[in-house]
């Protein structure tokens, strides 16, 4: 695997990190009140790539790769699109459309008005983060996956306190220390590989892992410091108050997809330098600590009085259905992590929940928006009102709790697949029980926004069309991505470096 | 004509009308269109079970509907039943405010139960039954009240975990089966082959079983069945529970013995019968009633599919399904009548109760009626034993409670002497009321003649009168000497979920607190650095 070499249309990888990043760097040139029409030129721009990559990866059923400035590793740095990072990529497009789409209400600079901080900040911060997540899923090497960490770190905390109000600035802080810690455990996890294998780059560290002491004590180092920035339980003092108090845009954009960046490099870590030598009883572990997340967080979720609390709760809970597949990969002839359904499931599970999770936060965002609260007990009579916004909860929520045809279904049927496959049916109870709590907390909520009002509410705000369309889409999006399973390829399987004899 | 195009109208056409409803003047109008929704299904129906399927998806993975025999007596009845109740919806609810609500709910229940009966694999078997609970539980709580809320929450809950159950069955089915099919047909032959195969047939009879409202996960249905509004009741009681029985029915392997499996379904399904009946008897509201009464011949069909697992006797799934097929248009008749009564003066009310009692007394299996008929068909598989006796006290038993539902839903005419029930309503019960006394009948005429007993026989009749004489005389005996009945609450045993949930809130609570206490700077820190050490621990244990 070592030295493969770069792919015809490899370039486009770059452009993938690169016009994003362009798009961030002319927002701060040009000024606050541009922010939104740089953004709308380069979005579709950024959302092309992502598709041309998906194209070609699917095309020719092989990865693509790119080494910047022609240097091979381990001297250069090489750029790598197999099927896991298309999946990534393809689904952040699409949650990064639909969140312009509704940001564009939300984050307008009138012409001629004065520049306002929130809306400057919202357009030079999204595409900071586009550049972080696709460098996170393309990134062949550790070190440019810290840097993929520390953009998306940066552009993200400040994601949390665009309003500026007291609550949301001690949210910030909390997520910018606690993701800090995270980063220098990950660094010093790198640093330690650095130090016994003179490589970073994952494919050359592949083939030299002989899983020692200094690889053991790096790669704990390095999926704590992970979990605590993907906010895994118990380390996710975070995340609710900061999901939960950002702004609509800004929490889908967080929930839905920033911490799947972080995940998604333990995935990396596990799966690509590592899959021989990490071993079952790490696997059940973190598996364990997803478990906690599931039937805690939603446990939590329903105790919740605020309808946007309730949501961040739940991502707590769906985070920990990323975590199971670890354990479900593993392949006891080989005494490895093999591909197969889990690694498709956990993947799926990442890409459904983004989709609906972005949604649902939409959703909520407008149902705040135009009933000015968002106490769920008060939420009589929003059905009516909002009709679209409380279906697109709903149809977000069908997916959370895995019901067909959702992805949430499909990861869930391929996770459940798993479980019984290795004889480890404890997990299996863990999903069955995780969807019975999370139809609970969907069904809390649908069913109040159904209850009828004696008089229709007085709405506070009428609710644009485009913002509504936003959340609808990607709920839609989340519905029928269960149908995925009738495609005649198996797009996270291309380019896996699988161990040799692990199952499919 | 196009290869499978009724199949794919009988689940298609529900859809579509339900993706109308994404737009909000066809979602106004929609509970006019009910009464269309069923119909390519009743056309699939009449097409018979040896159609082409409709297949989805040329991949490794197809979503493929096909109409078997026994699904497709219960697709015919299932379709009259669901056109005529919501013709009776489109009047008894035509001012409510939640119209539009209820279509939908109402749609999500047509397109969900008609498409379980021809849905041939796991996938997509699966996903209708998913939208057949939404949706039924949506009806259940189209009241809003009290007791509509709690019914429709109990529900939601035992179905959900009734699925869970069935998920977790199928997918074991699934991993088990060579290739990437999923049908239901393929999963049934290995079953009995896989070593797991107790723990599948567990998952699916709990998991079916609650749908089907076995004892001791019946008890959503009392609750369910009498909150909903009245054409909601009829096709739950009627048509939706029989998806459980049907499901159940479809993964059973029938051509090998299962003595176990096959007992536990029978012993489970007697218990059942006769014990919806005892409850059913201590219920005053008329609509509890017919639910503990659907409670007690679910059991019997269960019962009777249990008797044939037991004797690989593949007959009686079909014998099953012609029971509930009576039951499905007897049962919504009567639910429907329960309105119908209400809206009738004392001046008239005997042109609507005497066809009802007619109805209502055919499930005790009157002489002469669809329910003697479907009787005769189910007695071979329950045979001359224990079983068959138990059956005939059941079927005394419900003599006893459909002469409760009578004398109960009888005082419940309020209305002015000379009140007549609007012609919307009256319509289509009537036409429901004929269809359970004739197509019990047509069936009974298309299979060949011998096959079943000649039902004008003296023997055949006097078999059928017992029970019947035996139950009427326990209720001029109850009425004589009984004194009064306890009262039991709707659900029976469903008291004990108000502590249960009580007991989860304070959970929840102790949880919240807990989170607090996790969430500190303190503890987060400490968790951080234990996660490393332990991970740092486990990979080194390797």
């Amino acid at each position: 695997v070592s030295g493969a070499a770069p792919t015809a249309g490899g370039v486009l990888l770059a452009l993938a990190i690169v016009v994003p990043a362009c798009g961030m760097t002319l927002s701060v040139l040009a000024g606050g009140r541009r922010g939104e029409s740089i953004a709308m030129l380069f979005m579709p721009v950024s959302f092309a790539i992502a598709a041309a990559v998906a194209w070609q990866v699917i095309a020719t059923g092989a990865p693509l790769e790119y080494h910047l400035g022609a240097w091979t590793p381990p001297l250069g740095i090489a750029l790598r699109a197999d099927g896991l990072a298309v999946a990534m990529m393809l689904v952040t497009a699409v949650v990064m459309v639909a969140t312009a789409v509704f940001a564009r209400a939300d984050f307008r600079s009138p012409r001629g008005g004065a520049e306002a901080r929130a809306p400057f900040a919202f357009w030079l911060l999204v595409p900071g983060v586009w550049a972080g997540l696709n460098t996170s899923f393309l990134a062949g090497d550790l070190f440019t996956l810290y840097v993929a960490l520390e953009l998306l770190g940066f552009a993200a905390v400040p994601l949390v306190c665009l309003d500026g109000r007291n609550e949301q600035l001690a949210a910030a802080l909390r997520y910018l220390l606690y993701a800090l810690v995270g980063s220098v455990l990950y660094l010093l996890g790198a640093v330690l590989m650095f130090g016994a294998y003179g490589t970073l780059d994952i494919a050359l560290l592949a083939a030299r892992m002989d899983g020692g002491p200094a690889a053991a004590v790096a790669a704990a180092l390095m999926t704590a410091g992970l979990a605590a920035k993907t906010a895994l339980f118990p380390l996710h003092l975070w995340l609710p108050p900061a999901h939960a108090g950002a702004p609509a845009a800004a929490s889908a954009v967080l929930s839905a997809l920033v911490v799947k960046g972080s995940f998604f490099i333990v995935v990396r870590l596990w799966f690509d330098v590592m899959p021989a030598h990490l071993g079952l009883p790490a696997a059940q572990l973190v598996a364990a600590l997803g478990a906690a997340a599931i039937l805690f967080g939603s446990a939590v979720a329903l105790r919740q009085a605020r309808l946007k609390m309730l949501i961040a709760y739940s991502t707590v809970a769906q985070i920990g259905y990323l975590f199971l597949m670890f354990p479900l990969a593993y392949a006891s002839e080989t005494g490895g992590l093999g591909g197969g359904a889990a690694l498709a499931g956990g993947m799926l599970q990442a890409v459904s929940h983004a989709l609906a999770k972005a949604g649902m936060f939409m959703a909520a965002g407008l149902i705040y928006a135009a009933l000015g609260h968002d106490r769920i007990a008060d939420l009589a009579g929003a059905g009516r009102a909002l009709p679209m916004s409380v279906f697109a909860f709903g149809l977000g929520g069908l997916s959370l709790i895995g019901l067909p045809p959702s992805g949430g279904f499909l990861a869930k049927w391929l996770l459940l697949s798993a479980a019984f496959e290795t004889g480890q049916w404890w997990w299996a109870v863990v999903i069955g029980v995780g969807g019975l709590l999370s139809g609970t907390y969907v069904a809390l909520v649908v069913v109040r926004a159904m209850t009828s009002t004696t008089a229709p509410l007085a709405l506070q705000a009428a609710v644009p069309r485009s913002q509504e369309a936003a959340a609808l889409g990607l709920a839609i999006a989340a519905t029928v991505l269960g149908f995925a399973a009738l495609l005649p390829f198996e797009l996270i399987h291309i380019g896996r470096l699988d161990v040799p004899g692990a199952p499919r | 004509m196009i290869a499978g195009l009724p199949l794919a109208a009988t689940v298609g056409f529900p859809l579509l009308l339900l993706a109308a409803c994404l737009v909000r003047p066809a979602r106004e109008r929609m509970l006019l269109a009910l009464p269309f929704a069923p119909l390519p299904g009743l056309w699939c129906a009449l097409g018979g079970a040896e159609q082409a399927p409709f297949v989805i998806g040329g991949g490794p993975l197809q979503f493929v509907f096909q109409l078997e025999r026994p699904a497709s007596i219960l697709l015919l009845v299932s379709a009259v039943l669901w056109t005529l109740a919501a013709a009776y919806a489109a009047a008894y609810l035509r001012d409510a405010p939640n119209r539009d609500r209820f279509a939908v709910c109402w749609l999500m229940g047509v397109a969900g139960c008609l498409g379980a009966f021809v849905a041939a694999d796991m996938a997509s078997l699966y996903f209708f039954l998913a939208l057949l609970t939404l949706g039924s539980c949506g009806m259940v709580f189209h009241d809003e009240t009290p007791v509509a809320r709690r019914a429709a929450s109990v529900y939601l809950g035992l179905a959900l975990a009734g699925e869970t159950l069935v998920l977790a069955g199928m997918v074991m089915l699934a991993v088990a089966m060579p290739g990437d099919g999923l049908l239901v047909h393929d999963a049934s032959a290995i079953l009995p082959t896989l070593p797991q195969r107790d723990l599948i047939l567990a998952c699916l009879v709990i998991g079916f079983g609650l749908k089907a409202g076995l004892f001791p996960l019946h008890v959503w249905m009392p609750l369910a069945h009498a909150a909903a509004p009245m054409p909601a009741s009829a096709v739950l009681s009627g048509a939706v529970v029989k998806v459980g029985i049907l499901g159940l029915g479809r993964f059973v392997p029938f051509d090998v013995t299962l003595p176990d499996w096959g007992l536990i379904l029978t012993a489970v399904g007697l218990f059942t019968a006769l014990y919806g009946v005892a409850v059913g008897l201590t219920q005053a509201h008329p609509k509890a009633v017919l639910a503990y009464s659907s409670v007690s011949q679910m059991g019997l069909i269960a019962a009777v599919v249990g008797m044939g697992v037991s004797a690989a006797d593949a007959s009686a799934a079909i014998a099953a399904a012609y029971y509930a097929s009576h039951h499905v248009l007897a049962k919504g008749a009567l639910f429907l009548a329960v309105g119908i009564v209400a809206a009738t003066g004392s001046r008239r009310l005997w042109w609507v109760l005497a066809p009802t009692a007619l109805v209502a007394l055919s499930l005790g299996g009157l002489p002469l009626t669809g329910g003697a008929l479907v009787k005769y068909a189910i007695k071979s598989p329950l045979g001359e034993g224990l079983a068959g006796t138990l059956a005939n006290v059941s079927a005394a038993g419900t003599t006893m409670l459909v002469l409760h539902f009578l004398h109960r839903v009888r005082r419940d005419a309020a209305a002015p002497a000379g009140a007549i029930a609007p012609a919307g309503l009256l319509f289509p019960w009537a036409l429901l009321t004929l269809a359970a006394l004739a197509i019990p009948w047509a069936f009974y005429l298309s299979v060949p003649p011998g096959t079943l007993e000649n039902p004008m026989a003296p023997k055949a009749l006097w078999s059928a009168a017992l029970p019947m004489l035996v139950g009427a005389a326990a209720v001029l005996a109850l009425d004589r000497w009984g004194g009064r009945l306890p009262r039991i609450p709707q659900g029976d045993i469903a008291v004990v979920i108000a502590p249960a949930t009580r007991a989860a809130v304070r959970a929840g609570a102790i949880l919240q607190s807990v989170d607090a206490v996790l969430r500190a700077w303190p503890a987060a820190a400490l968790a951080l650095v234990l996660t490393a050490v332990l991970l740092g621990y486990a990979i080194g244990v390797r």
